[in-house]
């Protein structure tokens, strides 16, 4: 009995820590309405309450009269898309909160975050509904409001939370579910809403359990699409690497690739654990999903066949032979340590290719937020040049997730070829 | 440790591709499914006239914003060309006050400045100076050779129309124009197109000149002819609109529209540019391009591709199907105004007469309402109402449609004889979007019907900032695709549909010019012309 108890008191404060997170405003933001609140309340209450959001305050006022203009409205407001957010802990809420009012003005038409949990005391629901303005910057000055519903669920309805969002959702517009974290990819609450969205959003360096975790990514009903905040960590690197090969001169060196050698960065401090443990550091738990990824994205681009494991994975790093169009492909995957990037954030790509005229190599090397791009081919070193590496923060990430198209054939094969990759260089070497 | 629940697989040598080889058909196979599908090849892009208002408003921030968002190579280069006695750190420095100034995303971000920053030059020379093209030329040798622009140019001429036939001529008197043969015959030496502004002419026969002129030195399909209207988001979700959904094409014609207004309103005056405005007026200046350009995009029948050529295509049968006026119907179907001291958005406004390098009895028009028909099977019988204007009570670019009344007033013995007639108004600026007006029943005991709004606004609806036009249009020309620029041939349609108007008023045939106040809608003359017809002008 003392046992329950303090298991029930620690739920409370959990959830206290979530809602003071969850409570913050940003410095740019601005309640439009009065902020809405209601413990042990109903699912019908809260989709009236959210159906007279808007209502002009004067309306009673003027005898029931519609109040109508040509700008009439008290913002500027058209439905695009729907946000359902599952934040199961502390961290996540303080996550979720700031990348929410970092979206600004990019913030979806409504969002209602979702917070389950197994306590069995209090009310099966609570709910709170927030407005948040922003002023678009420049000279014509807009005011963009989305709404927000803070869900409670407790008990057995949290393990029914598609019944409690369905009726809060506005119609016929696409639903983006983002679970940040290490999703329950196999538990029934998650696949429910998977179900009920048109694109998942994760981030799969979160993965705890990693060939897992890809593997049931790229098995996810087709109808879904996923989006993957570290794919989305790639663009700069893709960009770069598609770059080399806009020049027809070097396009021709693409089917002839024979060599691709990633390096990934790891924290000096974790570099032990890594080499005990391949897919956990701390912050980020599967450091090896860029490298993985990016080596998916040009293998399934370039038409590569067949994996073969040559190094078994360990310590981090990986070597795979790969079938190419007309070579052997090996493929090298490797942490470096380094505290100047991020862990699991790339540090160098190098392919390496033989051409009629001899070898080319095309190299991205990053050192803190600038890189060195430079060809090798014909026997001399082109297009040496810096750039700034321009690492999209969180906010930036979820903004560019949330005006994708639904389903993203290049990722979904990506991460597919990256589940393989994974999967051949867990097996002893051949 | 995750190892333990992955499932077996049946081969140890996967097959990473599904279903067999798939090689993507894209010439270059990584550019598939990236943010940018097409980026423009490694280019130079040359301002003539770099020094002036234009490249600080609106080319710089443009160029900054394309560099900003990835759009362009790291090869890329601008060379400003000007008279002034700069630097290329002072014309970089130039650049960056104007992005920091007028730029959509500012202040500019230093380490993106920095790479852009590094493809900055400043050519110093006088625009009627061979030399100047000469020295220019081996400029862009070594720019080609340093920084990999492959001999890709791209000319812009940010100078008076006045100064555009000697420009291209000595362009190509410096080899620089790469036409013709030269194209064909070294094609190792990459694209060379050149960008102008508006006005293409002062009336037909100087627009067929000028066409002339350029067309001497470029072939046509390396000329750029830019309207920065086309490159607004809203002007190209209007074919969008029309052709991409279902509901609308159908109702589109002469059956289902009663009327069509097309409105280019501008608050201001002629801020500082008397001497430029005196000479050109609101038809030329508005009419002729902008409001043209949206009648002709509104009214076009669906193009076969969505490619520049049938777009332009589409487009001259529009523009050729309206029917020149006689001078009896410029007098009765074109209103010129000008304004009078007044008051606008608060601020007291001078009589147009009374700005500086304004002639004192300037009889320029400072607004013009007009009346058009298109002899086509889809709009026989729709009048066409353009108005544009300065000083005018709000900044608003518009086309409103105007549907037909329903066929019965069915609510008249309740009490309500009419219901407003539904608009459709396609709003280009500000406020990019799409409003809806039809009517509604008021809640309550009784019949009373109220007209309401569905308001459609781009900036709020989707989360992404809106590029500028200039973004769109400076890409396009790079990457190659004419669609949003005018061709000669449209140009020059133009300029006939406005000649006999331009003729009329010059030989005092054209009806008065009226006045209006600052700060009002134009001149009672221009409601009547609408009210002859039994119709208002909308008040956007």
């Amino acid at each position: 009995m003392a046992q329950a108890v303090s298991t029930q008191q620690r739920d409370a404060i959990e959830e206290q820590a979530v809602h003071k997170h969850l409570m913050r405003f940003g410095d740019a933001e601005s309640l439009a309405t009065p902020m809405w609140e209601q413990r042990g309340t109903t699912v019908s209450s809260i989709a009236a309450q959210l159906a007279m959001l808007w209502d002009p305050p004067g309306k009673l006022a003027e005898g029931g009269e519609a109040q109508v203009t040509e700008k009439g409205l008290p913002h500027a407001r058209t439905s695009v898309l729907n946000l359902i957010v599952t934040v199961g802990h502390d961290e996540a809420a303080d996550r979720v909160v700031r990348t929410m009012m970092g979206l600004g003005v990019r913030h979806p038409s409504r969002a209602i975050v979702l917070v389950p949990t197994q306590a069995t005391e209090g009310d099966l629901l609570d709910a709170r509904i927030s407005t948040h303005c922003h002023d678009t910057p420049g000279d014509e000055r807009e005011r963009i409001c989305y709404e927000e519903v803070v869900l409670t669920v407790r008990g057995e309805a949290a393990s029914h939370l598609a019944g409690v969002v369905a009726p809060l959702l506005i119609h016929d517009l696409p639903t983006f579910v983002w679970w940040p974290g290490d999703p329950p990819l196999v538990s029934p609450i998650f696949e429910q809403l998977v179900e009920m969205g048109d694109r998942l959003i994760v981030d799969s360096s979160d993965f705890s359990d990693l060939l897992t975790g890809l593997r049931r990514l790229s098995n996810l009903r087709r109808r879904s699409g996923v989006g993957d905040l570290a794919w989305g960590r790639l663009a700069w690197w893709q960009e770069l690497s598609a770059q080399f090969f806009d020049a027809p001169r070097f396009r021709r060196f693409l089917p002839n690739l024979s060599r691709l050698h990633i390096r990934y960065a790891l924290a000096p401090a974790t570099s032990d654990a890594a080499a005990n443990d391949e897919d956990v550091a701390p912050g980020c738990a599967a450091p090896l999903v860029q490298a993985l990824l990016y080596a998916g994205w040009i293998a399934t681009r370039l038409g590569w066949k067949r994996a073969r494991s040559v190094e078994r994975l360990a310590g981090g790093r990986l070597r795979l032979l790969l079938e190419g169009r007309y070579e052997m492909v090996d493929l090298l995957i490797e942490p470096v340590e380094t505290d100047e990037v991020k862990t699991g954030e790339l540090t160098s790509v190098r392919l390496r290719a033989y051409g009629e005229a001899g070898a080319a190599e095309f190299i991205i090397d990053r050192s803190g937020d600038e890189a060195t791009v430079a060809t090798n081919a014909d026997g001399m070193t082109a297009m040496l040049r810096r750039v700034t590496m321009d690492v999209p923060n969180e906010p930036e990430l979820i903004a560019a997730q949330l005006t994708m198209d639904l389903v993203d054939p290049v990722y979904q094969d990506a991460l597919r070829a990256a589940a393989i990759l994974l999967g051949s260089a867990r097996e002893a070497a051949a | 440790m995750a190892t333990t629940t992955a499932p077996s697989r049946s081969s140890t040598e996967p097959d990473l591709q599904r279903g067999g080889e798939r090689v993507a058909p894209s010439p270059n196979p990584l550019r598939e499914g990236l943010r940018h599908e097409r980026i423009p090849e490694p280019c130079t892009m040359v301002i003539c006239g770099a020094t002036g208002d234009l490249t600080e408003r609106k080319l710089g921030p443009a160029l900054y914003n394309l560099m900003l968002g990835g759009f362009l190579p790291p090869e890329f280069t601008v060379v400003g060309f000007a008279r002034r006695e700069l630097t290329n750190e002072q014309f970089s420095a130039h650049l960056l006050e104007g992005v920091n100034k007028y730029s959509r995303n500012k202040p500019a971000k230093a380490s993106i400045w920095d790479s852009f920053a590094r493809g900055i030059e400043y050519h110093r020379g006088d625009l009627d100076d061979p030399t100047a093209y000469a020295e220019l030329g081996k400029r862009l040798d070594r720019i080609d050779r340093d920084r990999g622009t492959a001999g890709n140019r791209l000319f812009y001429l940010a100078v008076p129309p006045s100064l555009y036939p000697d420009i291209v001529q000595q362009l190509h008197d410096a080899g620089l124009a790469a036409t013709g043969s030269a194209r064909s015959s070294d094609a190792k030496r990459g694209w060379t197109r050149v960008i102008i502004e508006k006005p293409f002419g002062y009336d037909l026969a100087s627009a067929r000149t000028l066409n002339h002129a350029i067309g001497r030195v470029f072939d046509e399909d390396q000329v750029y002819r830019i309207d920065h209207y086309l490159g607004k988001e809203t002007v190209q979700n209007l074919a969008v609109f029309r052709f991409g959904n279902g509901l609308f094409e159908p109702i589109w014609n002469r059956r289902y529209i009663d009327s069509v207004q097309i409105t280019v309103a501008e608050t201001v005056g002629v801020e500082g540019r008397g001497e430029f405005y005196d000479a050109t007026g609101a038809l030329r200046d508005i009419v002729q391009n902008h409001c043209l350009q949206l009648l002709a995009i509104f009214g076009m029948e669906p193009p076969v591709e969505v490619k520049a050529q049938d777009l332009r295509d589409e487009k001259l049968k529009v523009l050729r199907a309206v029917r020149p006026q006689t001078p009896e119907e410029v007098e009765q179907q074109v209103i010129r105004g000008q304004y009078v001291a007044g008051w606008v958005e608060g601020e007291k406004v001078h009589s147009y007469r009374d700005e500086p390098e304004v002639a004192p009895d300037s009889e320029t028009e400072t607004y013009v309402a007009l009346k058009l028909s298109i002899d086509s099977w889809r709009w026989a019988g729709v009048p066409f109402y353009l108005r544009a204007g300065k000083a005018l009570p709000s900044r608003v670019t518009e086309i409103a449609v105007q549907f037909k009344r329903a066929p019965l007033a069915l609510f008249a013995r309740a009490g309500v004889p009419t219901v407003d007639p539904n608009v459709l108004a396609i709003r280009v600026q500000p406020d990019e979007g799409i409003l809806l007006r039809f009517g509604a029943k008021v809640p309550g005991q009784g019949l009373q019907i109220r007209t309401v709004n569905m308001d459609f606004r781009y900036g709020s609806s989707f989360a992404v900032d809106v590029p500028e036009a200039y973004e769109t249009l400076l890409c396009d020309a790079m990457l190659g695709d004419p669609s949003l620029f005018t061709r000669n041939d449209e140009v020059e349609r133009a300029w006939e549909i406005l000649q006999p108007m331009l003729d009329a008023w010059a030989s005092g045939d054209g009806g008065p010019l009226h006045f209006y106040g600052a700060g009002s809608w134009g001149p009672p003359a221009a409601d009547e012309l609408l009210e002859r017809d039994g119709r208002v002008w909308r008040k956007p």
